[in-house]
């Protein structure tokens, strides 16, 4: 069953109101937002004259998780970690692969299906390395950034998911916790 | 680095994902002082079961830095949480 405690416990984010969810310096910006995420908005805040290549990924929430359905997705971050590990990622994307700029924005609490959950966007001169840095970017982020995915599935119980290995995580109906 | 959410003589503990499904809170205090390396056996005394079934693959940040606890020889096997500290328990992320 449902457990609505657990999708209220999902859009939290332990970060009192007064702190904003965001990081930026020169040409990078990182941030956490329940809101809806903007393509345009961030691809603006990447452009330049300088750069002849926009990158942007935009990874939108499944319906189905291996033949199940998925409801909706829930997420939740550890927010003043996950913003030094974006920032972190941001800066040696940039460096590496010679970008203008880069942007990598990720939502919080519950993403209908269909919506964005992640928008990265990336700036160079020439358009290889800003394929390469976007892909980068995001392998990055979904590996290190300190963010967790709730899957709410149909007539189900919600699973925590693991990026590294690609299996379903742990249930979180009660007495069937670490079952798969 | 200072948390005001601890009592005096305490530190705030943080779970995340399955850690905060498993004990059903989001962060608790402990008292002040503990080695780190006795974390989990505080918590699996506290939650039977939380090591085998979510410890055993999480990490823990003290004050946003993540301490090696990993081996009898781990670099931060020594560290002492302090009144005040923020410690939290990271499971598997999963992101994107």
């Amino acid at each position: 069953m449902a457990d609505p405690s657990l999708e209220a416990a999902a859009s939290q984010d332990l970060t009192p109101s007064s702190q904003p969810m965001f990081r930026s310096e020169p040409s990078i910006h990182v941030e956490l937002t329940h809101s809806h995420l903007d393509v345009l908005a961030t691809m603006a805040r990447v452009k330049s004259p300088k750069a002849g290549a926009v990158v942007l990924f935009a990874g939108t929430t499944r319906d189905s998780f291996q033949d199940l359905e998925v409801k909706h997705l829930a997420y939740e971050a550890y927010a003043p970690l996950a913003l030094n590990t974006l920032l972190n990622i941001a800066r040696s994307v940039k460096i590496t692969h010679a970008l203008t700029s880069i942007a990598i924005i990720h939502r919080l609490g519950t993403v209908p299906i269909g919506e964005e959950s992640i928008l990265i966007a990336v700036a160079a001169p020439h358009r290889q390395a800003a394929w390469r840095a976007g892909e980068e970017a995001l392998e990055e982020t979904k590996k290190r950034a300190e963010i967790w995915k709730l899957e709410q599935f149909v007539g189900a119980e919600g699973v925590w998911r693991a990026n590294r290995d690609g299996c379903m995580g742990e249930k979180v109906e009660d007495g069937n916790l670490g079952g798969r | 680095m200072t948390n005001p959410k601890s009592p005096a003589g305490q530190f705030t503990l943080l779970y995340f994902a399955a850690a905060s499904s498993f004990t059903k809170r989001t962060s608790e205090n402990f008292s002040a002082p503990v080695r780190a390396a006795d974390l989990f056996q505080l918590l699996e005394g506290k939650y039977p079961g939380m090591g085998d079934k979510v410890l055993s693959s999480c990490a823990v940040t003290v004050n946003l830095e993540y301490i090696d606890l990993d081996g009898d020889d781990a670099a931060d096997g020594d560290l002492m949480i302090k009144a005040g500290d923020e410690v939290a328990i990271i499971p598997p992320v999963s992101s994107g």
